[in-house]
């Protein structure tokens, strides 16, 4: 038998209020997810099922057609080649450079702070000016790049954006150049978490510099490098803005990412099914991607 | 204070915070549209954001001044931005009463599919405060018309003209500009000027991407063309090959334009005075001058298929579901009506989108010039449903693979098949 006595009551009742306190706090955050992002994702996923046009009063159910059609759609291959290229070429260029900048930068002066910051600016800047900026630079015509070529005596500079084998290149070494300040701070405070002891310790067994690079900052670094690899996979793979700005994604297709592709297909001709089921194969990409580098990161921390 | 008291206050200051969200997620979405003491409100989105905004403004402040009974607040955004936000806006009868959603005249067909654009035949007439489209050029009467409707009216009209610099001309020992197609060529080749291997100044300034297309004028000048009035390519003919053929090789072998310039790249060469000519609109020209060129203007020059340019319109409609279309369809009428059409052309250097205006344009050496290319124009890819997928997934790519020499035949042949399985031309 049980009976609830004034004494017992008191603290449920406190219990209760407390947890309806919480609730409402937490309802408008859970309001707004649900329903600019849950929602919004479900319904990308009912619209990628049908022949949606936005307005149109008729928006057939097609079942898996834009998914078929994506299959045998030879511009989205193009644009999944042109992403992978660049998000494989930006990620391991930005981690690579990041590294050694950190590592050349890692003591604290006047110049190193100075040279830090330098680094750091262009991440700050909206990746569409640096677009803009990196476009005009670069112009054959009226670009700072070429008229100093033309000075050291280069008489047909490279066509930067307008060759169909260097665009994508191009775009690549600014991804880079704008990304690398970002992956650099993030790896320079794990080197600064590094015990000084650890290297004390690698230079009494006489490991010289390369050594002590390998076998104490590198495993050190590991959670960061793991941090910053993932981000530069996953933003690589969303690449858009840089494209938008500086080649429109040509010429001839060489710089359409599958983001752009998607804008493309959803924004200017309004084929908002298909452009819902091009999204969903990269958010599987991407998903598959980041499961793929957390387990490898995960088994070599296991070693 | 009891720890009762600070709770229960805790409890609705979260309630209050949660109701606030869910409140302001239901303002509307910034159109002012409506009516308020007796004078209906319009709202009027387009993409002129360019020199000519304050022609089509000073059109706006006119009609509301005549018109005390209603006022047209114009906006204008990138055309980008117009075409992110308008399909939804309309599709919510929430957007904007009337609106250009594109500089692209083939953008109709998106808003009717969607249902969301006014018919505007009720409309139509000769009589006072109707609209006039027998007044409007016939080829843009037809790209506005599908099934027998007219679903807009011109905003603006505007054909493509041959600029050069005098300047240049003069220093190359060339009298005069070329009025053919044989000497736009001879004119292109001797003003391209090349000093140690590099091209110093180019004879014409092409764009292939990101413009007003200049291309298609250089096929028709010999005949050619890119699609048949049945939706079936015609871009691989032996017409459109041969002309392809021959202005790539001029670029590809003489230099005489650069590859792969977006329209504002064109036009930033030429008023760099680093190329001699280039095809464009009445747009440029306020933009040229200011920029000290000694400035010519001529009709395109003729080719073997006779006198032919490009015409350029934006389309101007009404939402199908606004709450005030007959003040909207009152506006248009008032727009299209000689006495706008006449000061637009006056304050913008446009040609009037009516062909009625001849006589009263004869002051106006620019307009009148842009005014008399109406007759042999032709509208890019006009009343074609898939002309926005034509020009973006096969033409201009096309173009660009032409200009960076691939094979003519090949690369118009497997145009044809593309554009033909987008038309759904059997033949």
């Amino acid at each position: 038998m049980t009976s609830l006595s004034p004494s017992s009551g008191a603290p449920r009742r406190r219990s209760r209020r407390r947890f309806n306190s919480a609730y409402l706090f937490v309802a408008p955050s859970v309001v707004l997810i649900a329903v600019f992002i849950a929602e919004p994702i479900l319904q990308s996923a009912w619209m990628s099922l049908h022949d949606w046009t936005i307005g149109s009063a008729d928006n057939p159910f097609t079942g898996l057609a834009n998914y078929r059609s994506l299959w045998q759609d030879s511009r989205f291959w193009n644009a999944l080649r042109v992403t992978a290229i660049y998000t494989a070429a930006v990620t391991v260029g930005q981690v690579v450079l990041g590294l050694a900048i950190a590592s050349r930068l890692r003591r604290t002066t006047w110049y190193s702070s100075l040279l830090r910051t330098a680094y750091f600016f262009p991440f700050v800047a909206s990746l569409v000016v640096v677009g803009i900026v990196w476009k005009f630079l670069l112009d054959p015509q009226v670009g700072l790049i070429d008229a100093w070529l033309g000075d050291l005596g280069v008489s047909n500079p490279p066509q930067w954006l307008q060759s169909t084998s260097l665009a994508l290149p191009t775009v690549i070494a600014v991804g880079i150049w704008k990304n690398v300040g970002f992956t650099m701070i993030v790896l320079l405070a794990g080197m600064q978490q590094v015990p000084a002891d650890l290297y004390e310790a690698a230079m009494l067994d006489g490991a010289g510099p390369w050594r002590r690079f390998t076998a104490v900052t590198l495993p050190a670094l590991r959670p960061a490098l793991l941090f910053t690899t993932l981000i530069a996979t996953i933003t690589g793979l969303q690449l858009f803005d840089l494209v938008f700005a500086m080649t429109g994604g040509g010429p001839v297709f060489s710089t359409e990412s599958v983001v752009m592709y998607l804008y493309e297909k959803g924004f200017v001709e309004f084929q908002m099914g298909y452009a819902s089921a091009i999204a969903w194969v990269l958010f599987i990409i991407i998903l598959a991607v980041s499961a793929v580098q957390l387990r490898v990161a995960r088994n070599r921390d296991g070693d | 204070m009891s720890a009762f008291g600070r709770r229960g206050r805790a409890t609705c200051l979260a309630a209050a915070v949660a109701a606030v969200t869910l409140v302001a997620g239901c303002g509307n979405n910034g159109v002012s549209t409506g009516s308020s003491g007796g004078v209906v409100q319009l709202s009027m989105l387009t993409g002129f954001t360019g020199p000519d905004e304050a022609s089509y403004q000073a059109l706006v402040t006119e009609f509301n001044t005549s018109h005390p009974d209603i006022h047209v607040t114009m906006t204008a955004e990138p055309w980008a931005t117009v075409a992110q936000k308008l399909p939804a806006a309309w599709a919510t009868g929430g957007g904007p009463d009337l609106a250009t959603p594109s500089s692209d005249p083939g953008s109709i067909f998106n808003y009717i599919k969607t249902n969301s654009v006014l018919p505007l035949d009720s409309a139509v007439g000769t009589g006072s405060g109707q609209i006039d489209s027998s007044a409007f050029p016939s080829v843009v009467r037809n790209a506005f018309t599908v099934d027998g409707k007219l679903y807009a009216v011109p905003a603006n009209m505007a054909t493509l003209v041959l600029y050069y610099n005098k300047d240049m001309f003069a220093a190359a020992g060339i009298k005069a500009a070329p009025t053919t197609e044989a000497d736009f060529i001879a004119d292109a080749k001797k003003l391209t000027v090349s000093s140690g291997g590099k091209v110093s100044q180019y004879g014409l300034s092409l764009a292939d991407n990101n413009t007003i297309q200049m291309w298609p004028i250089l096929q028709w000048m010999s005949g050619g063309d890119i699609v048949d009035s049945k939706g079936c390519a015609t871009v691989n003919s032996a017409a459109s090959v041969s002309a392809l053929t021959q202005w790539s090789q001029l670029v590809i072998q003489d230099h005489i334009s650069p590859v792969g310039q977006a329209g504002a790249d064109a036009d930033t060469l030429f008023s760099s005075k680093k190329a001699a000519m280039e095809i464009n609109g009445p747009w440029a020209a306020s933009g040229y001058t200011s920029a000290g060129i000694n400035l010519g203007m001529v009709k395109v020059p003729v080719g073997s298929a006779g006198p032919v340019t490009l015409a350029s319109t934006v389309p101007l409609m009404i939402e199908r579901n606004g709450p005030h279309t007959a003040q909207a369809e009152q506006f248009l009428a008032w727009y299209t009506g000689k006495a706008a059409q006449l000061k637009f052309s006056q304050i913008s250097g446009f040609p009037p989108a009516r062909t009625d205006l001849g006589s009263a344009l004869s002051g106006n050496a620019t307009v009148s010039l842009f005014a008399s290319a109406l007759p042999d124009a032709k509208l890019y890819l006009a009343g074609l449903p898939e002309a926005t997928s034509i020009d973006s997934d096969v033409y201009v790519p096309m173009i660009q693979r032409i200009e960076r020499g691939a094979n003519v035949a090949s690369a118009t042949a497997a145009a044809a098949t593309q554009i033909n399985k987008l038309t759904g031309c059997a033949s």
